[in-house]
């Protein structure tokens, strides 16, 4: 960023706006373009992206700006560590900075706000002092102590305005935020309220600073292109001081307000503020609509069609929703309908329950399908049709907790909410704190900020597919869409709907075994899981739920027929259920240019017989139970040797491709943990569309049964393969207990103790010494560190040959 | 261990011998392990659940009011608190005999829960152990809730609900002793904020972890390691929150500073005075999946370490400032070079490959495995001096001279579920990192383990910890019987336990000679034994014969000549009837 030359006379002034996200850099543009051309100043408004520590270089160019600022904004400033930075440069350029103005900051930085009489360093000293003075001395009455409870009573609602993040955060320790009191309520009010509680409070005395902060935050609080102007012009004419304004005329508009809650959609003239006015306004005939074609009409606003979005309302407000828009047009452009819901920062509850809820108790128009009357019978579970939820699966854009906002979460309150609407949750990531570029570029994706708050935060309240889907460049304002991403999280959208509404009957599903080292004994390896049992029961509950798949007599016979049938004719590990022949591999795999530097040309030498690729596994009516093929280098020294992996191996690319493209299941279950898709090079988090787990998963809904002791490796499937977990319980546990000689010996122990005799304890010890050596129990001190052991011979004599080449 | 025969050990030495070897007896006794294997959808056979429940009554958990039977018990017979009676019972027999009444007064109360109810087990207590009724209480609430949990299981009905796209509730992931809350299962486990960790008990219970192994390698070698290589996996961090982590802090000597959001984003040094002990160098490998999980624990580790290496102290008290400053001193290089102390997989790659190739037998030089392990780990992650992310600089060199200081090897472990020969993981990593620096130092480490969740944060020696888990599983008639039950998993599971002992032969040779003869004379040369296996899953039954005869082959084993025959002759005839030949 370079400083802008004074031009002629016009009255050069800086802002400098430290903030967080992605929605205020383009009204902040926007505002200094229109005020430096109205007002005929030379203004230049400084913009940094504090979402993440800077590092050395960045940090001093906003030294150079702070140092060149008349007012300076910090809002929503929570890294510690920018903070530790942040507040000695305050300090050091106190004297240049007409104000500081610090919005939802955390309190060391709110500390550092100044505008005019309002010191709130001082004030929080003052208001200790005080404190203690009026407890040793006793009130004195009278008009002061009005003005006091007065001037008390405004620093309160500041603090409130404030810092109602930080310190919500600052005091909440997990779990007993269900149980306390709801902060976001607050907020919301707070939204409504202050315009009308400014206009009583007075203009002068120690108060005007107060209000002027409040107005200040009023416009920040819809951060309209205009209210952001406002923001600005407002900070300049109130606190620069030095004359530079003094001719002009300011004329700043009150501040414009927007609903609250209300639904959005790109192409709509307005906000909507009930479901009853967007939906008119969705089925409104119109020939420019989508959704003229017969099947989208049919399909508009069905509940089992219609996708709810959860927007951030600040970035509806300032009108940066290119990346919004893009992902709501490719999700209609798949044929589902949208809700597209402004939320609040801190609770999605109140837009899902206005919008994506039917409250009326009349049940809905929907057409009954078959399924559903399977749905409304099952025991156990209460179905979702009681709840008249007009969406049938949630995506946030909010990149925060469901409940709680940025700075914390309440995933009790959470999942509470959700089990009751009962309908899949997604958190889609837009890059907000790094860049577009700098996202691409990166070998590990999104930096730890938004890994950690826009990926770890979500899944506590049970959010599912973290794709990310837009961002912000290095050389722009204002998100865009990922165009790719977008259309494919769309259609990951799409295929998890048609579990929903196409009749179980006429669904496929892949049932995926791993298999690890390769051999027959391991078909079915899982972590403390019983494998082909587990499948068997599956299948039969499958049966029972109405899809069409065969089921062997029992789980020996599935076990039987998957090691067996034609695995010995390919020398296969397992029965062979498929052939993809090298030329159909090429047609339907994209990718197999970047696979054979690597592997060969197809079809390579693992999981191939001559020209063909093998695809192990059974059918059993729609359902496919296959084997995925291993990582491919473990029999290979040299592969095993590289540092960093490259692409999966034809044999592992072609299982997925069959399951994708020639049988086109609808679902893929991965059974116990774990297997190697999820492991497949790539970003670690917040994948592209040039990672390996994204592009062999692609569309597939992805449902991985896995073992609850294993949150780590399970999260890895989360993140890179888009699973949904399952999870599973470990083995029963009983203590090892003594068996055989070990009994014994403790025997021995016990009647040592008990002897009283010398005699016959000496005689015992001996026994007990002997006993415990020839079961080698040593005895005694710790021993000492082994010594280096030597190889005791020859090490190479019989290295047996390894199972199964496959 | 020499017993000196022929010289008389005095009666009070002869008792502390027995006591001693009583300890070790009991260590495996009460150790608990799995009887058996998951079946998706079905609740757990109801058998014996005393062992469990015992267990989970065990420790205190405050965010249920609940406080551990044991510290009820001891407390309320005056006999002081239950972790000073297991302290002083490792030396006094009179103590040992009040632990064992303690022990025995909980397990009465247990059985007598199971038998008829809480409020029978509650009066129990009331009678022999003078609990008030409002304390042991919420004890059995708690049992009583995961029993009934434990007596149903929806685990189908939840893949079904999801396959008709309805909400999977979230979950916890842990074992059930640690975190009941898993139960019911069929839910989407998460992990946890990484911002959270290491959280304030996790530092608190980590001091004792740390102190424990310090002391230990005080007492084997008579001075504190100067190096120590850890292994901080995912796994344990996100059960434990952040106990590893907080180990790693406390041998360093730094504490973790909360932000006002409550957010660990900082560390400080402890000062000197307070560690009463050098700092340690600490060489950190963290799995593939800690870097992706726990991306900012990444930096905060190796901020910690630039911290600690930056500090004005003198280089007797700070072994890690000593060795940056002379690694600076002697090769000229960058302080961001030698201070890197955080190693991982390259971006986007997991593992270290050394359990791929010890399992498929693909090495041939004893420090090829150490040389893959380095080739795999050895990339940087945390910032530079400018601040700026390093996103896994390959740093071969740096990691080479780090391990050739480390005097000890260890890594964390925190359940009871997943033992060191469960998995092919511990191996690759801790007998990987432990052979890396057996090449580069010269001498082979000494390599502990803990057990953080014994209450007095135990530390094992590996070949202990080996010890241990061969007799309380692999050996053992109740694990394998168990396992048997599943048949064609079952063996599988018993071969892939062999394997991966074998693989702490190859990686550290920590695996005793009777170990690998017990494991034949249980499986291979009891013929009716042989006669199941061969029957249930033939495939791995010849594999695990043919991992004995590598043992030998490698020379981890000093087998007798006539077992080697016999095992040579039931390989064949295994082969034979896989190849239909029999």
């Amino acid at each position: 960023m370079k400083s802008i030359v004074s031009k002629g006379k016009a009255v050069k002034l800086q802002v400098t706006v430290l903030y967080v996200g992605s929605s205020l850099l383009a009204p902040l543009k926007n505002a200094e373009r229109e005020i430096s051309r109205e007002y005929k100043l030379d203004l230049r408004v400084a913009a940094y992206n504090f979402g993440s520590p800077l590092n050395q270089h960045e940090w001093s160019e906003v030294d150079h700006d702070l140092a060149a600022s008349d007012v300076v904004f910090v809002i929503h400033v929570m890294d510690g560590e920018n903070a530790a930075r942040l507040v000695p440069a305050l300090e050091r350029y106190r004297e240049r900075h007409h104000a500081v103005i610090v919005i939802n900051c955390m309190p060391e930085l709110m500390r550092m706000m100044r505008m005019g009489s309002l010191d709130v360093g001082t004030f929080f000293r003052d208001d200790s002092t005080d404190k203690k003075k009026r407890r040793g001395e006793g009130e004195t009455r009278g008009r002061g102590d009005r003005e006091r409870k007065k001037s008390n009573r405004a620093f309160q609602f500041l603090n409130a305005a404030g810092s109602w993040v930080s310190r919500q955060a600052g005091g909440r320790r997990i779990g007993n935020l269900s149980k306390g009191r709801h902060g976001h309520g607050h907020y919301l009010k707070l939204v409504d309220k202050l315009p009308t509680i400014l206009r009583f409070m007075p203009t002068a005395g120690r108060l005007r600073d107060v209000k002027n902060y409040l107005y200040l935050f009023c416009y920040f609080l819809q951060p309209t292109p205009r209210n952001i102007r406002s923001m600005i012009l407002f900070a300049l004419k109130h606190y620069v001081k030095d004359g530079r304004l003094r001719k002009l005329k300011i004329n700043i508009p009150a501040p414009e307000a927007l609903p609250s809650a209300a639904i959005y959609h790109p192409d709509a003239p307005k906000l909507f503020e009930t479901f009853e006015e967007y939906r008119k306004w969705y089925l409104r005939p119109s020939p420019k609509s989508k959704l003229q074609s017969s099947k989208a009409k049919q399909l508009a606003l069905d509940a089992d069609s219609t996708v709810g979005l959860l927007l951030m309302r600040p970035q509806v407000v300032s009108k940066t929703t290119k990346h919004y828009d893009a992902l709501i047009h490719a999700i209609e452009d798949e044929g589902l309908s949208v809700i597209p819901a402004i939320s609040t920062l801190m609770d999605n509850r109140e837009a899902c329950q206005n919008f994506f809820m039917d409250t009326s108790k009349s049940p809905t128009s929907n057409v009954q399908r078959p399924t559903s009357k399977i749905r409304t019978t099952d025991k156990g579970q209460p179905t979702m049709d009681k709840q008249h939820s007009r969406v049938s699966q949630i995506v946030s854009l909010t990149g925060f907790s469901f409940v709680g906002g940025p700075a914390m979460n309440d995933s009790v309150a959470s999942s509470a909410f959700l089990r009751n609407l009962n309908r899949p949750y997604r958190s889609a990531v837009s890059l907000d704190t790094q860049s577009i570029e700098a996202w691409r570029e990166s070998l590990t994706g999104l930096n730890p900020i938004q890994a950690g708050m826009q990926i770890a935060i979500p899944e506590i309240d049970g959010a599912t597919e973290p794709f990310v889907y837009g961002g912000i460049s290095a050389t722009d304002v204002e998100p865009v869409a990922l165009e790719d991403r977008c259309q494919r999280f769309a259609r990951r959208l799409r295929r998890a709907n048609r579990l929903r509404r196409v009749p179980r009957s006429e669904l496929k599903l892949a049932l995926v075994l791993f298999c690890f080292p390769p051999t027959k004994g391991n078909i079915g390896t899982a972590a403390d899981l019983d494998v082909f049992p587990s499948v068997w029961d599956i299948l039969k509950k499958l049966k029972a739920d109405g899809y069409d798949v065969e089921i062997p007599a029992s789980s020996e016979e599935l076990r039987g027929r998957l090691l067996g049938g034609n695995s010995e004719t390919f020398g296969a590990t397992a029965n062979i259920a498929y052939r993809m022949d090298a030329d159909e591999y090429r047609r339907l795999c994209p990718y197999v240019d970047e696979i054979e530097p690597e592997w060969g040309s197809a079809p390579g030498r693992i999981n191939s017989f001559g020209n063909e690729l093998l695809i192990q596994g059974l059918t059993l009516g729609k359902v496919f139970l296959g084997v995925q093929p291993t990582f491919g280098y473990e029999g290979d020294p040299m592969r095993l040797m590289m540092a960093r992996g490259g692409a999966p191996h034809h044999g592992f690319i072609a299982f997925y491709t069959y399951l994708t493209e020639v049988m086109n299941v609808d679902a893929v279950i991965h059974i116990g943990t774990h297997g190697a898709l999820e492991f497949m090079p790539g970003k670690q988090v917040g994948l592209s569309g040039a990672c390996w787990p994204d592009r062999l998963v692609g569309e597939l809904p992805n449902f991985y049964i896995y073992s609850v002791n294993n949150p780590s490796e399970g999260s890895i499937a989360k993140r890179r393969s888009y699973a949904q977990l399952i999870s599973y319980l470990t083995p029963p546990m009983e203590n090892a207990g003594l068996y055989r000689e070990l009994a014994a010996l403790k025997d021995l122990l016990l009647a040592y103790r008990q002897t009283t005799d010398e005699r016959e304890r000496e005689g015992l010890f001996h026994t007990i010494e002997e006993y415990s050596r020839t079961l080698n129990f040593s005895a005694g001190l710790p021993p000492p560190p082994p010594a280096y052991r030597l190889p005791k011979f020859n090490r190479f004599h019989s290295v047996p040959k390894r199972l199964d080449p496959i | 261990m020499s017993s000196q025969p022929g010289k008389s050990l005095t009666e009070a030495e002869r008792d502390q011998r027995v006591l001693e070897l009583f300890h070790q007896l009991i260590e495996v006794e009460q150790r608990l392990i799995p009887t058996g294997l998951h079946v998706f959808g079905r609740p757990t056979e109801v058998g014996e659940r005393a062992d469990m429940l015992r267990m989970i009554a065990s420790f205190d958990r405050p965010e249920a009011g609940v406080r551990a039977l044991p510290d009820l018990v001891s407390e309320n017979l005056g006999l002081g608190s239950y972790d000073a009676l297991l302290k002083s019972a490792s030396l006094n027999q009179s103590r040992v005999l009040e632990r064992e009444q303690v022990n025995n007064l909980v397990s009465a109360a247990i059985h007598e829960f199971l038998q008829g109810g809480s409020e029978v087990a509650v009066s129990l207590l009331e009678r022999t152990s003078n609990i008030n009724r409002q304390d042991s209480m919420p004890v059995f609430a708690l049992l009583e809730q995961i029993s009934k949990q434990l007596e149903t299981n929806n685990e189908v009905e939840a893949l079904l609900r999801a396959l008709r796209g309805e909400f999977i509730e979230p979950g916890p992931g842990a074992d059930i002793v640690q975190n009941p809350a898993i139960l019911p299962t069929g839910r989407n486990t998460h992990a946890v904020n990484p911002y959270t960790i290491p959280s304030t008990m996790a530092f608190d219970r980590a001091e004792a972890v740390a102190g424990n192994l310090l002391k230990r390698y005080l007492a084997e070698n008579g001075r504190y390691p100067r190096a120590i290589a850890l292994v901080l996996w995912g796994l344990d961090n996100i059960k434990t929150q952040g106990e590893g982590v907080a180990q790693a802090f406390w041998l360093l000597g730094v504490r973790p500073v909360r932000d006002s959001l409550n957010r660990v984003t900082e560390v400080e040094a402890i000062p000197l005075e307070e560690l009463k002990r050098p700092r340690i160098d600490v060489v950190m490998t963290v799995s593939g999946i800690f870097r992706d999980l726990f991306s900012p624990t990444v930096l905060l580790l190796d901020k910690a370490v630039r911290l600690v290496a930056r500090l004005d102290e003198p280089p007797e008290m700070n072994y890690l400032r000593r060795h940056v400053l002379e690694q600076v001193g002697n090769d000229v290089c960058r302080f961001d070079d030698a201070v890197a102390r955080v190693f991982s997989n390259a971006p986007g790659n997991y593992g270290t490959n050394v359990n791929f190739m010890v399992t498929d037998s693909q090495w041939e030089r004893d420090e090829t495995l150490g040389d893959l392990f380095v080739t795999r780990k050895c990339f940087a992650y945390g910032r530079d001096s400018q601040g700026c992310a390093v996103e896994g600089r390959e740093a071969r060199a740096e990691m080479d001279q780090a391990l050739g200081r480390v005097e000890a090897t260890y890594q964390n472990i925190d359940t009871f579920e997943i033992g060191i020969t469960d998995v092919d993981h511990y191996f690759e990593y801790l007998g990987g990192i432990s052979k890396a620096v057996e090449t580069r130092a010269q001498v082979r480490p000494s390599i502990y383990l803990s057990d953080s969740l014994s209450r007095d944060g135990r530390i094992r020696s590996l070949e202990e910890t080996v010890r241990l888990e061969s007799r309380a599983k692999t050996l053992n008639p109740k694990w394998y019987e168990g396992m048997l039950k599943h048949g064609f998993r079952g063996v599988a599971e018993i071969e892939s336990h062999v394997s991966n002992t074998f693989g702490w032969s190859a990686t550290a040779d920590a695996v005793d000679d009777w170990i690998y003869t017990g494991v034949a004379e249980t499986f291979v040369l009891d013929e009716a034994m042989l006669e199941r296996l061969r029957t249930l899953n033939p495939h791995s039954a010849h594999s695990l014969v043919g991992r004995l005869l590598e043992a030998h082959g490698r020379g981890y084993w000093d087998a007798d000549v006539n077992l080697l025959g016999k095992l040579r002759e039931i390989s064949g005839s295994l082969e034979d009837q896989l190849e239909g030949v029999a």
